[in-house]
């Protein structure tokens, strides 16, 4: 699965973790397909309704500084965006909280600076996973992130950190987790 | 040996390493995992689906009811119900429930539960708190607790750290949170601190007391940095003997460690500061801010909860009275807080001057319960967060500053300072 093609949405800075899930949903159960029906519903008016985020359609996140910051350290954020079939979360920068979250959950979250200066909404990417190139397809230009570390690499092929450590155990390798 | 920052040192003591760099992916032994009522239950959760059975140890994975407690509906005393027995079934040795509970950052630095020299994580994003006793304290979610309470381990990426050199001498009146909001007000949102370690030195901090290093680190997170830290010292020490629940070790910086950037402050020149409402970062000197009207006041929470915060209301608030348009609410970050604000007759004060006090929680910080904000408030909060609907109604608006000032603020029924409340 070197490359990865969809439609991004593109974010404005600091797209906070507490409106990708607004407070009302904070106490609710993680699950993907419940968490993605609101997800961004404080980001933007018209994802304020059920499916609002999820039919745009989008298989990428742009966005620009601290995205997902705010200091929330829910999981429902990584997994609504999961849910809502987001792929990969590309920014100048991330909050931690989320970042982890992310690579716990096998969600590429990948620096790359200037992409949102050369995307709009909509706009058709594709990413090489391997090499960290993003193209825009609409307008041929391309971009490099940074390529993902071989640890978020392992934990996102075994499908998120607990299956990961799960394998871990019934291999007997946990203790040498290091 | 290269030399390090104390934050790369305890990083590399508990993963086994000489050193560790900046970048670098490690996994750390943690000392102590806390989660508490809301999250808790789907940690556990999380955990038996690992196929373990017990914790790593008992001793070290700490439960605390605070953000649902006392339950202000039917949902959360559910909730709370359940979240009692997973705990009990896990035979968890240290459960701070209802009677016994407090804000989950105060128990873990009060009772003990965090040292010097080690790592302890929390699913909660306030757990920047530990770094006060010279602990590498950090946020996590719940898959990263699950983990944790299986293995005893965390994986961290190994942050820059930045220093903030604070000189000079505390003026009257002024406190740590003046401090934070000042450095909130100087730094921005401007990414220069996200996922940095800010270590904080200085002849002020070292004056500073546990309190007081607390809420400083505590408010790390809001500035979107990855942990505060002050190194261990004589304070530290005091503070620990007794109640610490393990050994520690005194570890400080290199004097030649790397640090992405230095800033200094003296803090001879940061008088009470206030963030105005809905930005964290938008902060001024109270004295912009005189006069304006506000008709709640709300101290407590994991920022400023603690005997010296009440300390300081109690001096300004004696024989006072606060003003008839405010309604004051004020809850101890933990019943051991409660108890000696209790016997040093600070509350009695608080009430006499008609305060509310209420059992420790989280109260209205989160806005779940205990004197949530409805529409047309104006909290003037010693809190942490002010975002709109933060505690409760987005057609509320919060201010955030120091205890002192709310004190002072609460007699007038305005924004006041409190060096003038004297001759007021
Ligand atoms: S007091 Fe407020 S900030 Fe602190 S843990 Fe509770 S809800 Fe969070």
């Amino acid at each position: 699965m070197a490359k990865i093609t969809g439609k991004c949405w593109v974010a404005s800075d600091y797209v906070m973790a507490y409106d990708i899930i607004i407070q009302r949903f904070w106490t609710s159960p993680i699950d993907k397909a419940e968490n993605a029906k609101w997800v961004m519903a404080g980001v933007a008016e018209e994802f304020n309704r059920e499916n609002g985020f999820v039919e745009g359609g989008f298989t990428f996140i742009v966005a620009a500084h601290n995205f997902a910051g705010g200091g929330k350290s829910i999981e429902h954020v990584v997994a609504g965006l999961m849910g809502a079939g987001i792929q990969a979360v590309f920014a100048n920068s991330f909050s931690r909280l989320q970042f982890r979250n992310a690579i716990n959950y096998g969600l590429p979250f990948i620096t790359c600076r200037d992409l949102a200066k050369g995307c709009q909404t909509g706009d058709e990417l594709e990413w090489d996973t391997e090499s960290g190139t993003v193209l825009n397809l609409r307008t041929g230009e391309a971009f490099h992130s940074v390529p993902v570390a071989p640890f978020v690499a392992d934990v996102a092929a075994e499908g998120g950190l607990m299956n990961f450590i799960r394998n871990k155990i019934a291999d007997g390798s946990i203790h040498e987790l290091h | 040996m290269i030399p390090m920052t104390i934050t790369e040192k305890i990083m590399a003591l508990n993963s086994g390493r000489d050193k560790v760099v900046p970048g670098q992916l490690v996994w750390v032994d943690v000392h102590s995992i806390m989660t508490m009522d809301y999250l808790g239950e789907q940690c556990f959760k999380q955990f038996r689906s690992l196929g373990v059975n017990e914790v790593f140890d008992k001793e070290r994975v700490i439960c605390v009811s605070d953000h649902l407690v006392p339950p202000p509906n039917e949902q959360f005393a559910t909730m709370l119900n359940r979240w009692r027995q997973i705990v009990k079934e896990h035979e968890i040795a240290y459960f701070y429930d209802l009677g016994r509970q407090g804000i989950a950052h105060q128990i873990m630095v009060e009772q003990g539960h965090v040292l010097p020299g080690k790592v302890s994580i929390g699913t909660d994003s306030h757990a920047n708190t530990y770094g006060a006793v010279g602990a590498v304290g950090n946020a996590i979610g719940v898959t990263d607790a699950a983990v944790a309470m299986a293995t005893g381990k965390c994986w961290f990426r190994v942050p820059e750290s930045v220093k903030f050199v604070i000189k000079g001498t505390w003026q009257p009146y002024v406190m740590a949170k003046d401090l934070s909001l000042h450095i909130m007000g100087m730094m921005h949102w401007n990414g220069h601190l996200i996922y940095k370690t800010l270590e904080f030195t200085g002849e002020a901090i070292e004056a500073l007391d546990m309190a007081g290093r607390m809420t400083l680190c505590n408010m790390t997170v809001d500035l979107g940095a990855k942990n505060g830290i002050v190194a261990p010292d004589a304070v530290t020490q005091a503070y620990l003997s007794g109640v610490a629940k393990g050994d520690w070790e005194m570890i400080a910086s290199d004097p030649d460690a790397h640090y992405d950037a230095v800033y200094e402050v003296d803090v001879t020149n940061v008088g009470p500061t206030v963030a105005l409402p809905d930005k964290l970062d938008d902060t001024v000197p109270v004295e912009k801010v005189v006069g304006r009207k506000f008709n709640k006041a709300f101290v407590g929470t994991c920022t400023n909860g603690r005997v010296e915060d009440f300390a300081v209301m109690a001096e300004i608030l004696e024989g006072k009275q606060i003003h008839r348009d405010v309604n004051m609410i004020v809850v101890p970050a933990s019943q051991a807080v409660y108890l000696e604000a209790l016997k040093r007759g600070y509350l009695q004060t608080l009430v006499e001057a008609g305060a509310a006090i209420d059992t420790p929680s989280c109260a209205a910080c989160a806005g779940i319960h205990t004197g949530v904000a409805g529409d047309g408030d104006i909290v003037l909060s010693a809190g942490n967060r002010n975002m709109k609907g933060r505690m409760g109604s987005k057609n509320a608006q919060i201010y955030l500053t120091s205890p002192a000032v709310v004190a002072a603020s609460a007699i007038r029924g305005e924004i006041t300072d409190p060096r003038e409340t004297g001759t007021y």
